[in-house]
Formats: C-alpha cells, sequence, structure tokens
C-alpha cells in the first residue's frame, strides 16, 4: 500500500500514482482529525494540502477551546457541543491543551443586562460558570482593567492547533501507515459514471502531477471547499468567507483567557498561546481567499477595543498580526458575521450525481473532532466499514518529532539535557539543533529537503521578537553543514521563509518591532543581499571586468 | 550622599556613536575643534566592516561604478543626501576616513574607481567600496578564482563553510569547505568576539595555525570568519599568515561579529588621546538651544553630566540607534523634537512584500535640511543656526536598499563638519573665546 | 545539603517591575552583544541572553533554581554593550535573594554572617579592639624600625578628621605589613584622615549573597560611624566592591550621608598632579612592562572612564609611558576577572577558573609582567588563574608601587613583588 514518488519530471502528464482507500483534501485540524478517526477504524488514507498543516483557519485562530461560554447567547446547540469536545479533547489530547481557564468582563459602558443573563445562558447549555466581584476577577488577573464591572469564571482553555494536526496525523501514521504528503493540491477529478476515481494532484514544489486513486474522496478544504467542491462537479456547498485579523504580543500578558462580556465584535478575546498572548479579532466580509493580509485599520481596532479590558495592550510589543478567512455556511441571513451559524455541515453529494465524495466544512477547532467523526462515519458506511469511532475514548500518544510547537518546550527539554554541543539556533524560542534534526528525520511531512517554512510550522522557530530573522541564517547555514542544504535553494529557502515571516510583521512594526525589523532587513538585504538573488550574476561579471 | 556634576565646554557636541557620529568626530578632530561625543552603544557593533558608497541605484541594478551611480541619482533623486554633497567631498570623507582608521590600527583599503565584489557569510557577493584589509584576500580570491579553502568552526552558528562553497561553487570551482574545532572551544556555542580575543594570545594562533594547516590541502588561499584578533587585527593576520604559510582573509558574520566591535573599540581606545571627550554608552537626554550655547544633558550611572557646545552634529540614526521613533500614531525624533517627513500613515510604512524591489517607504523618512545640513523646522529655516544633521537620520534615502549607509554617513558628516567650522569661525567659537573646559560642581 | 526548596519567582514580572520602561526584558532585540561579550557565557550552559529569554519563556523554575546567578558576577558588562541598556545584574541579585541561606554558597553566607556579627562590619569577624590593636601594634613596629618614618600616624576614631578611611579585613587579619605603605603615602601627602573602630571595614558580601536587608545593616552601620565622626569624605581603600555596596546603598536605601565618597585611585591622581607624592619611573630600567586591572565595581559599575583616566595616569606616571600597555578591552568594556560578585568566597573553584580564562588571556596578550590593579578580589583572582593557567605574571597593589618609587617600601611590604623588583629601594 505504501507508494513511493520517483521524482521526475513532466509538465501534465502524471508522473507518479498513488492509491490509498481515502483521500482527505486539506490539512487542517478537519482533515487530520480524519485521518486519525479513519486510521483508528482500519482505514488507510492519504491526506493532502495544497500548502502544509493549519495553512488556512486552522492555524490562523486564537488556539481557544471554547468552554462554549462564547455562544451561549448566539447558538446555544454550538455552546454544548463546544462544552462537550472540550472534555474529550482535554482528555485526548492532553499534550496539545492548557488548561488555563478562562473570564468573562463586562467594562463601564457595556451592555450590563447581556452580562446579567450570562450566568443563566451558561447554566442552560451546562456549562461551569462562576461569578466573580470585579476585585477578585483583577485579583486573578492583575492586567484587567479598573473599568471591569462584572465577571465570570467559565472553563476555557488553551489549545495547539499545529500539534494538533500535528499528532493526528502522527498517529495516523503509526496506527496504519497512512500518509500526509504537502503541497498537493488537486486540480482536477477523474470520473467514471457517479464515481470519482483519481484526482489529479500538482505538486506545487516540484510542478509534478501526481494521480492519486482512491475508493473515498472527503473534501475538508476548509474556506477553499466549495472550489474543491466545483472541480467535482458539486455545486450545492455554499460558503461565505469572514476574513479576521488577530495580533500576537511579544510576551504573555494574562494566565487565562479573557472574553469580553458583550455580543461579540472587534478586539474582545484575548488568549494566552504558551509564551504569547493573541488578541482578536475583526471579522470583514470578504470575497478573497488567497492572500489575505492584516490592515494597519484591523490592527487598531483590535487594539483599542482590547484595551477596554487589559490597558496594558495600549502599549505592549506586538511581534506578529496574520489573518485568516473563516467559512461560514450560507444559511440565514444576519448581517455579521458573527451571528452566523458556527455549526458545521456535512454534504454527501448525493443530490450532486456523485457517491463516493462528501465536503466537511464550517465549525470551528473546538468542535474539529466532532466534525472529523461525523464524516469518517460516512465514509466508513460507504465502504463497509462498521468499526465504531474511537477518537473519543483513544488517548493520542506524544508523537515523537510533534512536541516542538509547544512554547517553551524546546527550551525546558534542552536545559534539562545540559548538552553543550546542542546549540541553540533560534535564540528567542531557544530551539536547539538537536529538534531542528529530528524535524527533518521524521516529522509527520518532512522530506528530503524542508523549507525553512516547513520546519518552522513543526517547531516554534521563528516564532519569537526577531520573528526568524536570525535563526533563519542559523537554521539554514545548519543545514548546510549537515549537508542537508546542497546548493543555491538554500538561499531561496531563506529568503522565502523571510517573506513569508514578513507577511505577518508588516501591520504591527512600530516601537521596538521597527528597530528589530530594520536590524533584520539591513542583515537579509544590505548584506546578504537576499532583495538581488535573481540578478547577482551580472554583478559578478562587472566585478570580473575590473579586475 | 554629597554628589557632583561633571561638566564639559566645547564647540561641538556630536550626538551618537555610528559611523556617522564616528566620522564627524574625526573630521572635527583633524580640523582642531575641541570636541565632544555623546552615545550609546549603536548600530556600529553590527556592522560588517564593509564601506558601502552606493552599490544599488534602482531595483535590480547594482552598481559596478558608484561614481556613475551617484551622478545618476543626481538626476533621479536630487534629495538624497549624497546627491546634495560633491564628488569630491565623497572622497575626501572616504579618503580621510580611512586613513584615520588606518593609522588608528583597523588597516582599510583605499576607496577607488570601483566597487569591489565583496562576500558574504552566506555565500552571495556584496558590491562595496571600501573593504578591511583582512577582507580583501577574498575579494581578491573570488576575482581570480584561487584555489580556496573556506574553515568554519564547530559551535559557531550562522556561518558555514559548506554553506559558502554550495552557494559559490557554480562561478568558483576550486572552492573547499573544512570545519575545525578552535582551540580551547572544543564545546558549546563560540561567539567571534571570544574567538577573536583568543587570537590576540600567541599560543592559541599557534594552535589554531596548526590545525588549518593540517587541512589546508593544495588551497592557496584560506578564508575564516572575521575572527582575526579585535585590535591591530592584520597583525594578526599577518602572523597567522606567516605560521600557516598562505594568505588568509575574513568573511564577515552575522551579529554579534567583529568588525563592529573592533571599530568601536578602536574608537573608545583613539579618541580620548586625541583630545577628545568621549562618553561612551550613554544617551543624551535632553538638548537646550540657550543664547550663549547649545546646552546638553545626561546621567550616566555615576550622575549627572552637562555639556555646553557651540555646536551640535545629531547624528542618533534611526529606529535602531534611537534616533528615530516610530509609534502606533506617527515616525517621531525624540530628542529635539525635529519634524520628520515621513508617509501620511503607518499603512504606507511599507509594502506587502519584504523583499519588494522598490523598498520600504518607511525608509525614506528622517529628517530634512538644508544644503548645510541644518535640520530645517516645521516652518522651514533652520531650526537653530549652531545645529547639523548627519548620516541615517537624514530623510530622502533607502540605506538598506541602496546599500549606501556608509557613504550617507561619513559625506554629510563631512559636509556637516565643514559647516560647523564656518560656524565657529562666524560667531568666534574657535577664536579661544570659549575655552574647552572641564569641571565639577556640587548637586 | 538541605532539603530547602528554593521558591519560584515569575522573572518576567519581576524584570517589569524592576526595570525602566523600555529597557526591560521585552526590549531585548536578542542580538546577542551581551552573551558575546560576557565571560559567563557558557557557564551551566547559560548566557545573558538566554537569562532573558527563559524569563520571557516562563522559565521561571530553571531560572529560580539554575546556579549561574552564582556564575554570573554582576558585572553588568552585558548592560554596558546592550543597544537597549537592559540590566540583567538586577535580577541576578534578585534570584540570588531567592536562594534559601542554607543552599547559597556557604562562603558568601558566612561572609555576610561575620560582617555581621561585630561592629567592626568585618567579613573575617575581626572585633574592633582586634583591629585597633593590629593597627597600633604594626604602627609602632614601623616608627621603630624605620626611622624615616618614626612621626607615622595612624589615628583610630579621630573626630572631625577629613578622610575617614576604611580597610579590607585581608590586610589586619593575614598580612597586616600590607597596610604600611598605605600610612606612609597619606604620612606623605599631610592628609588628615582617621581608621574607626567601627564601621571600618571594606568587604561587604552581603550584597553578593543577595540579602538586602543584611546589606543595608552592613551599610547603615558604616554610614552612621562616619557621620558620628564627622568626616568629609568617607575614603574607599583599594578595593572594588566595597566601593560599590556603599555607593549603590546609600542610593538605594536612601540613607543620610553627610559626607562624600572618595576613591583612593583620584586621591592617587590628584596627590601626584599637585606635586605631594613626586613618584617617578626612574626606578624601571629594565624596562619591566605593567598593564591594569579595570575593577567592574568602581569603574564600569560606578565612577565610569573618568576614574579609569585618573588610574592610568598614575600607572604611566610610576612605570612610565613606555612600560604601560592596556588590556583590550578597558576600561568601563573591560571584562570581569571572575573575582567578583562572591564568586572568591563561593568555592566553585573550576567555574571561576574557566570564567577567569578570559582575563587570563587579556594578560597574557599584553605581555605584562605586572597587572596592577586597585581592588582585592581582582588581585586574587588574577593571581589564581595566572598560577592555574601557567602565566608568569605578577599581581601589585598601587601602594606598593607607589612606594616604590618614591624609596620608602619596607622590607616587610613587599610580598607581591617579583624577584625582578624585590631589592629595589632597600
Amino acid at each position: 500500500m505504501m507508494a513511493t514518488l520517483p521524482p521526475r519530471s513532466g509538465p501534465t502528464r502524471p508522473t507518479a500514482s498513488l492509491e490509498t482507500e481515502v483521500l482527505i483534501i486539506g490539512g487542517g485540524a478537519t482533515g487530520a482529525g480524519i485521518m486519525r478517526d479513519l486510521a483508528l477504524r482500519g482505514i488507510h488514507s492519504l491526506l493532502i494540502d495544497k500548502k502544509d498543516l493549519c495553512a488556512g483557519a486552522s492555524g490562523g485562530n486564537h488556539g481557544l477551546l471554547h468552554s462554549g461560554g462564547r455562544y451561549v447567547f448566539s447558538d446555544p446547540q454550538s455552546a454544548i457541543e463546544c462544552r462537550e469536545e472540550g472534555h474529550i479533547l482535554k482528555r485526548v489530547l492532553p499534550q496539545c491543551i492548557e488548561q488555563t481557564g478562562g473570564l468573562f468582563v463586562a467594562v463601564d459602558g457595556d451592555d450590563e443586562g447581556f452580562a446579567a443573563d450570562f450566568a443563566g445562558l451558561c447554566a442552560a447549555a451546562g456549562i461551569a460558570c462562576t461569578p466573580l466581584l470585579p476585585a477578585e476577577a483583577r485579583e486573578l488577573e492583575p492586567a484587567l482593567s479598573e473599568r471591569v464591572v462584572a465577571a465570570y469564571q467559565v472553563p476555557d482553555a488553551t489549545i495547539d492547533p499545529f500539534r494538533l494536526a500535528l499528532e493526528n496525523v502522527n498517529q495516523a501514521r503509526l496506527v496504519n501507515g497512512s500518509i500526509y504528503r504537502p503541497h498537493t493540491e488537486v486540480v482536477a477529478f477523474e470520473k467514471s459514471g457517479d464515481v470519482i476515481v483519481s484526482a489529479l494532484c500538482r505538486d506545487n514544489r516540484s510542478g509534478e502531477t501526481v494521480r492519486i486513486v482512491a475508493q473515498q474522496f472527503v473534501n475538508a478544504g476548509g474556506a477553499w471547499a466549495m472550489d474543491i467542491a466545483r472541480l467535482a462537479g458539486c455545486d450545492d456547498v455554499r460558503l461565505l468567507y469572514s476574513k479576521g485579523t488577530l495580533l500576537v504580543t511579544h510576551d504573555r500578558m494574562i494566565r487565562r483567557v479573557i472574553n469580553r462580556l458583550r455580543p461579540p465584535a472587534d478586539g474582545d478575546i484575548l488568549v494566552p498561546g504558551g509564551t504569547v498572548s493573541i488578541l482578536g479579532t475583526t471579522s470583514l466580509r470578504t470575497d478573497a481567499l488567497n492572500a489575505v493580509q492584516p490592515t494597519v485599520d484591523e490592527i487598531n481596532r483590535n487594539i483599542r477595543e482590547g484595551m477596554a479590558m487589559v490597558p496594558a495592550l495600549a502599549h505592549a510589543r506586538y511581534i506578529r498580526a496574520f489573518s485568516r478567512v473563516r467559512p461560514l455556511l450560507q444559511a440565514g441571513g444576519g448581517a455579521d458575521d458573527r451571528q452566523a451559524t458556527r455549526g458545521f455541515a456535512l454534504i454527501d453529494h448525493h443530490s450532486q450525481g456523485i457517491a463516493n465524495l462528501c465536503t466537511i466544512t464550517g465549525g470551528k477547532l473546538t468542535t474539529y473532532r466532532l466534525m472529523a467523526e461525523k464524516t469518517a462515519d460516512l465514509v466508513a458506511a460507504r465502504i463497509g466499514n462498521t468499526a465504531p469511532c474511537r477518537t473519543a475514548v483513544d488517548i493520542v500518544p506524544d508523537g515523537e518529532a510533534c512536541r516542538w510547537t509547544e512554547p517553551g518546550a524546546a527550551p525546558k527539554l534542552w536545559y534539562r539535557a545540559g548538552d553543550p554541543d546542542d546549540t541553540i539556533l533560534c535564540e528567542c524560542e531557544m530551539v536547539p539543533q538537536s529538534a531542528i534534526d529530528q524535524i527533518v528525520r521524521c516529522a509527520p511531512g518532512a522530506e528530503a529537503e524542508m523549507t525553512l517554512e516547513a520546519i518552522a510550522l513543526r517547531s516554534r522557530a521563528g516564532k519569537g521578537p526577531c520573528q526568524g530573522s536570525f535563526c533563519g541564517i542559523r537554521i539554514a547555514s545548519h543545514l548546510y553543514d549537515r549537508g542537508y542544504y546542497r546548493d543555491r535553494t538554500g538561499l531561496l529557502h531563506m529568503r522565502d521563509f523571510f517573506n513569508e515571516r514578513f507577511k505577518g510583521q508588516r501591520a504591527v512594526i512600530w516601537g521596538q518591532q521597527m528597530a528589530q525589523m530594520e536590524l533584520a532587513e539591513a542583515l537579509h538585504c544590505g548584506l546578504l543581499g537576499l532583495d538581488c538573488l535573481d540578478s547577482p550574476s551580472e554583478t559578478v561579471t562587472e566585478g570580473e571586468a575590473q579586475s | 550622599m554629597i554628589r557632583e556634576e561633571r561638566q564639559f565646554t566645547v564647540d561641538l557636541a556630536v550626538i551618537g556613536s555610528g559611523l556617522a557620529g564616528f566620522a564627524a568626530s574625526i573630521f572635527a578632530i583633524n580640523r582642531g575643534i575641541r570636541t565632544a561625543q555623546i552615545g550609546n552603544t549603536g548600530a556600529v557593533a553590527y556592522t560588517t566592516g564593509y564601506l558601502d558608497l552606493f552599490g544599488r541605484l534602482a531595483a535590480d541594478q547594482l552598481l559596478d561604478d558608484p561614481w556613475r551611480g551617484l551622478r545618476q541619482l543626481a538626476a533621479s533623486q536630487p534629495q538624497h543626501p549624497l546627491a546634495r554633497v560633491t564628488e569630491a567631498e565623497v572622497r575626501a570623507a572616504f579618503d580621510e576616513f580611512v586613513a584615520f582608521l588606518t593609522e588608528a590600527g583597523v588597516p582599510y583599503g583605499q576607496a577607488g574607481e570601483r566597487n569591489v565584489m565583496a562576500l558574504t557569510p552566506a555565500g552571495t557577493i556584496k558590491p562595496t567600496l571600501c573593504v578591511p584589509s583582512t577582507m580583501q584576500g577574498g575579494v581578491d580570491a573570488l576575482a581570480a578564482r584561487a584555489r580556496c579553502l573556506i574553515v568554519d568552526f564547530r559551535g559557531l552558528r550562522g556561518f558555514s563553510a559548506r554553506q559558502v562553497v554550495a552557494n559559490l561553487r557554480q562561478e568558483w570551482p576550486q572552492l573547499r569547505a573544512e570545519q575545525l574545532v578552535f582551540p580551547g572551544m572544543e564545546h558549546g556555542e563560540l561567539y567571534p568576539e571570544v574567538m577573536a580575543r583568543s587570537l590576540e594570545v600567541p599560543a592559541c594562533r599557534e594552535e589554531l595555525a596548526a590545525r588549518i594547516r593540517d587541512v589546508l590541502g593544495d588551497a592557496d588561499v584560506v578564508g575564516l570568519p572575521a575572527i582575526l584578533g579585535m585590535h591591530h587585527p592584520h597583525l594578526v593576520m599577518a602572523e597567522m599568515e606567516r605560521l600557516i604559510g598562505r594568505p588568509l582573509f575574513e568573511i564577515p558574520t552575522m551579529p554579534p561579529a567583529v568588525p563592529g566591535i573592533r571599530l568601536r573599540e578602536m574608537f573608545e581606545q583613539v579618541f580620548p588621546t586625541r583630545g577628545l571627550t568621549l562618553i561612551p554608552q550613554q544617551k543624551v537626554d535632553a538638548v537646550r538651544f540657550a543664547d550663549e550655547a547649545v546646552r546638553l544633558s545626561l546621567a550616566d550611572s555615576y550622575g549627572p553630566i552637562a555639556i555646553s557646545a557651540q555646536t551640535v552634529i545629531l547624528a542618533t540614526g534611526r529606529f535602531l540607534s534611537g534616533g528615530l521613533l516610530a509609534s502606533f500614531d506617527g515616525i517621531s525624533e525624540p530628542l529635539i523634537g525635529l519634524p520628520v517627513t515621513q508617509p501620511p500613515s503607518r499603512e504606507g510604512w511599507f509594502r506587502e512584500q519584504y523583499m519588494d524591489k522598490e523598498g520600504h517607504p518607511v525608509h525614506t523618512a528622517g529628517i530634512v535640511t538644508d544644503a548645510d545640513f541644518r535640520p530645517l523646522s516645521a516652518e522651514g529655516g533652520p531650526y537653530d543656526r549652531r545645529l547639523f544633521a548627519a548620516g541615517l537620520i537624514l530623510a530622502h534615502q533607502d540605506w538598506i536598499r541602496g546599500r549606501c549607509g556608509a557613504g550617507i554617513a561619513l559625506a554629510s558628516a563631512f559636509r556637516a563638519v565643514d559647516a560647523v567650522g564656518r560656524e565657529l569661525a562666524r560667531s568666534g567659537g574657535q577664536s579661544g573665546k570659549h575655552q574647552s573646559a572641564e569641571g565639577r560642581r556640587d548637586v | 545539603m538541605s532539603e530547602a526548596t528554593i521558591p519560584t519567582i515569575n522573572f518576567r514580572e519581576r524584570a517589569i517591575e524592576l526595570l525602566p520602561e523600555g529597557a526591560s526584558f521585552e526590549a531585548c532585540l536578542t542580538c546577542g552583544l551581551c552573551s558575546s561579550g560576557c565571560p559567563a557565557s557558557g557557564l551551566a550552559n547559560m548566557d545573558p541572553r538566554k537569562f532573558i529569554r527563559m524569563a520571557m519563556l516562563g522559565m521561571d523554575e530553571e531560572l529560580s533554581t539554575t546556579p549561574w546567578v552564582w556564575l554570573c558576577t554582576q558585572c553588568k558588562r552585558c548592560q554596558h554593550v546592550c543597544p537597549m541598556n537592559i540590566d540583567i545584574s538586577q535580577l541576578v541579585f534578585y534570584a540570588r535573594g531567592n536562594w534559601p541561606d542554607e543552599k547559597k554558597p556557604s562562603g558568601i553566607v558566612r561572609s555576610c554572617q561575620l560582617a555581621r556579627s561585630t561592629d567592626s562590619t568585618s567579613a573575617m569577624g575581626l572585633p574592633p579592639q582586634d583591629f585597633v590593636f593590629v593597627v597600633e601594634d604594626v604602627l609602632g613596629e614601623v616608627r621603630e624600625q624605620q626611622p624615616a618614618f618614626a612621626e607615622l600616624q595612624a589615628p583610630m576614631d579621630k573626630e572631625g578628621a577629613y578622610f575617614f578611611v576604611n580597610q579590607n579585613s585581608r590586610e589586619p587579619m593575614s598580612e597586616p605589613d600590607e597596610m604600611v605603605p598605605l600610612w606612609k603615602i597619606f604620612h606623605l601627602v599631610g592628609a588628615d584622615w582617621t581608621y574607626s573602630s567601627t564601621g571600618w571595614a571594606a568587604e561587604n558580601f552581603c550584597m553578593f549573597s543577595g540579602d538586602e536587608a543584611a546589606w543595608y545593616e552592613v551599610v547603615k552601620k558604616r554610614v552612621d560611624a562616619v557621620n558620628k565622626l564627622g568626616c568629609a569624605v568617607w575614603l574607599n581603600t583599594e578595593c572594588g566592591h566595597s566601593y560599590y555596596t556603599m555607593w549603590h546603598g546609600i542610593q538605594r536605601f536612601g540613607l543620610e550621608a553627610n559626607f562624600r565618597l572618595e576613591n583612593l585611585v583620584s586621591c592617587y591622581a590628584r596627590w601626584i598632579r599637585e606635586g605631594k607624592l613626586p613618584v617617578n619611573a626612574d626606578w624601571n630600567r629594565d624596562g619591566i612592562r605593567f598593564t591594569v586591572q579595570d575593577p567592574c565595581q568602581i569603574i564600569r559599575k560606578a565612577y565610569g572612564d573618568a576614574l579609569a583616566e585618573d588610574m592610568r595616569f598614575v600607572v604611566r606616571k610610576l612605570v612610565g609611558d613606555e612600560n604601560f600597555i592596556d588590556m583590550q578591552p578597558n576600561r568601563s568594556a573591560n571584562y570581569c576577572c571572575g573575582g567578583g560578585g562572591g564568586f572568591l568566597q563561593a568555592g566553585m573553584t573550576d567555574q571561576r577558573r574557566l570564567y577567569g580564562r578570559r582575563k587570563f588571556d587579556q594578560i597574557q596578550a599584553t605581555g605584562a609582567a605586572y597587572v596592577l590593579t586597585p581592588c582585592h578580589n581582582c588581585h586574587s583572582q588574577m593571581e589564581d588563574i595566572g598560577h592555574h593557567y601557567g602565566g608568569n605574571y605578577r599581581v601589585i597593589h598601587f601602594w606598593t608601587l607607589i612606594c616604590l618609587s618614591l624609596g620608602i617600601l619596607g622590607e616587610n611590604e613587599r610580598t607581591y613583588l617579583g624577584p625582578d623588583l624585590a631589592g629595589i629601594g632597600l
């Protein structure tokens, strides 16, 4: 069953063919969850993503494992699902979760009636909710504003979506050799009657075309699910796109999740993410799916709103901002996308005359497992597999090269080992060379020549205040030294990595970050000349001419 | 406890200790102007040692002839600081600066008619005008495609000989890489600064030379990361060359790198012996333009310091050095409160793509001046006759993409010191009316 | 080893609290200049940048317990080279104070306890009456045996004297003759000075133990002693940290001190400039080379380069311009030798010597035969690493060389001179 890929060229004609029982399209949390679910039922799958794990909304959120409190007003069903899924995930995926707890706080001027209803609505959804005096809340979270007038404590938690995806993929790989293949994009489906026989996919790094033959096809493309369904001739996936922008602070400002106790709006959630905090989000209807970038206006709005809860946000050092497009199911007609259903939809495409494709979309990170379960139920039934779902019961083991995404994990392990020769390559997040070596050797999605972005996705490298400007150089040098990078493509990886990191910095460069950025650009462009990689040979020729 | 304020009276106060500040001090010393220089660490510690005049005129146009580039610049960007000085001034500034460095123990090659093509730690090539004499060998070896060995050291992060070789091999086939263990530093993370200081000890040089000899093979020349001594590096290099029997050269490393620390420590050593009052690693807190003098106040860990100056050159650099402050609402000049020309909003600071060939507009923000580099007030006239600005704080330039940081620093400092001299002559500052003096006062 | 545990500090919050805005840990650009320039980098697998990053990454348990806080001498070189001016040593001080006494290096704790055990404030526990006795005893001997100094004075508790002079305990305890050259210098310049029977001692290891209350107690006792005698100047002997603990302590604790603090080196320089100390380098006929060690506690951490210049002025006068060679780097940028911060008392010999390797290399690079330093800890450390790494230099006090140059150095006052100098002027 395990397929190997002969590296050959050939523009459109498939140069390789792979076979699996189920092809899962989309390496977000849901796709990875489906992969694990199927594996635990004994079904082999191949997971592909046109970029890499969590490249869409799965990687672009707060990392908040909702208690459900957020949804008690707008969507009680979602609130209950969140509560139930939260309990399950805390048990089966503890390595991805920090049980921080959370607060809902109203500040002076917020709708007090809204706040007053909160406890009752939580009780109705079965969510533990303890009222606190404002002074008690500030005692728990000294960063809270003096203007807090009402506060409730709920069992919110945080979850690392990258590790979540890696661990799901890793378990599937261990259980039955299911395969994850990054940078592989579906370009066409080959059908026979009402059955899809295979998917033609482009390898976005090599440009090669790969044919993937499967019995069942799962579209877990998230925001791209509508496009993928259309490739198969299905027009029954109707999505709206909502762009959200979030900010990352330089350090962790709070212990717990802080939610604003009011109808959802800009800048109303501040979530601790290991060693940082994440503030968000804005919400903006968009048609653009790709290349969405944070704007200065979105940044400003988040900060101005967030300051009401946590005044220190006004002067915090921000190191990053990111935007993601959230797929919303086109159902009701509410004006505010935050009011749209956060539920998910599983579409079997029967009505479209296709028997072996289904689409799962909508939903939220907290309910990814449930979404995967429902999808796998359908796929398994279609295959005739009757094994029950085990994802709510089986513990996900710690994957060997999966732990490096956890903030602070690498330095803790490194410090304990006390090996002076295991030098630190990313100084900000203290990622040692041993972590990088392990990732390129055996992390889910590891391949012959991983890009720095792919390595960074599987570690904390580049996530700190310098945003990769130093460690990109150190890691590349290390990989050259190891013989892993062998030619000029290493330089291109370096440049691409800095370009990619910049996208997340562009809108938050002021104060300390401007100094950091100036140093970075002087290094990358002024010294290394990465802005002129396309044309250095002329220079050398000119230099020769004079000598 | 009874404390005292230290007081200095000078003709010129140079604020800032980057290349522009140091250059201004050198030009002032050479002209007999009584000078005090104050400034914190500054970006000089991050320099590679290469002195760029002008390396890139526009997108994709790396310059072989910087002088021709300057002439083109004068036509296309007349507000650029390098377009506001004469070619003769630029040449004089480089010559005087380089001569001073050379005499002070960090020798440099002279500015020539063409840019030289210098090596970087990534294995790319960078056009620049002057290189330290310890790096000239790399320029020559590259030009000649010599049989060359690049050496790196276990534990020295961000510098891989294999990387240099991998990226240059196509055009430079006779390039080879070796990794060594640095003597006395068998384990752990190495810093070029520590290695450089270690090589000032004869025993370490002998041991390293022996290790290099072992891997020499047929190499005619050997390239090393920039670690060949912190003080008088050319002497350290000459001694190593004698021990190895082959010419050597240095390749700059990523920060924290030796060439910048070398320059800073050299200045800190030499300036006091030339009569300059150097107050290193301190920031000026306030500048007040009184009728009789410009008054600078600052404090070090010991206590308050007051400097009374007839003229001031502001060479506080950009964001990294604190000369400009980028805040949520805009860019300001925090020390004096000079107007800063800048994009209308934060949205316009950076382009979408990091490596956009056009560069980022935020880098052209800065201080606007008259022809003598006197900063202008909001009304358009000089902010104060006695105030001048030099270096990267100046507006209408992008030193990073233009590869012109040193060029701007030296040329603007040169013109500004010249204007300072005229200003002092006009006000009688150098006639002896204001004695350079040092005093103390209980506070 | 006791069972006491080290409480966990929230370093990030403490940094916000203790350091000025814009120069706290979150301002770090992670450029590494601090670690690059720190002799303690690599010890215990730590360095200053790692300290900052571990604090920001919430590794409070590790930082609270790392022995590195005892290997960092709090010399503040990291802050000196930091473009953001971040002061890591304050957090190191805080971390030291957080260790229970039983877990701290016992030598430092004992030295602090001893300082508090008598009114002398002597870290070697020498009580006032013993100090008075030793001074009188040595003085009597000198008057008797050195006719030129039959009138030599060593005033004790003299009210209204201009200088209140402190004394490192090492001399009265173990090498009393080493007190004499300084007395002779005072005698020669006609200084109006006094010792005090209380609060006379120089050293203060309470600061190095991180014990703020004890540091205060010792400084308070000394300030009271000076105030009581009504002296105009507290004159610090050739000792680095004693100056810093007093100078910084007075500010830190807001003590009322009706006097000025001065360092012996600036007095030497002034007396030479005024012609009161007619030193010259004529004795150095063989061109013996000297270098000088800038003690962190009085140069980088207190006076800055002004005192470093005074020190060089004195040395050049003493040994001849051409025979003086500076270590690199020097003045405020000088490396700590590794003797400070209580390292010499802490018992971690291997690590102290590893730390001192850079100082040893610095000295070796000068090729000097002698290192002058106005600091007892520097003195001991440089001697030790010299022996350990096979150096052939010697370390001497300024007072020795001043008296040698003036031809008034007694026979018993030459402990630290090598054979090349031992006979000069006898």
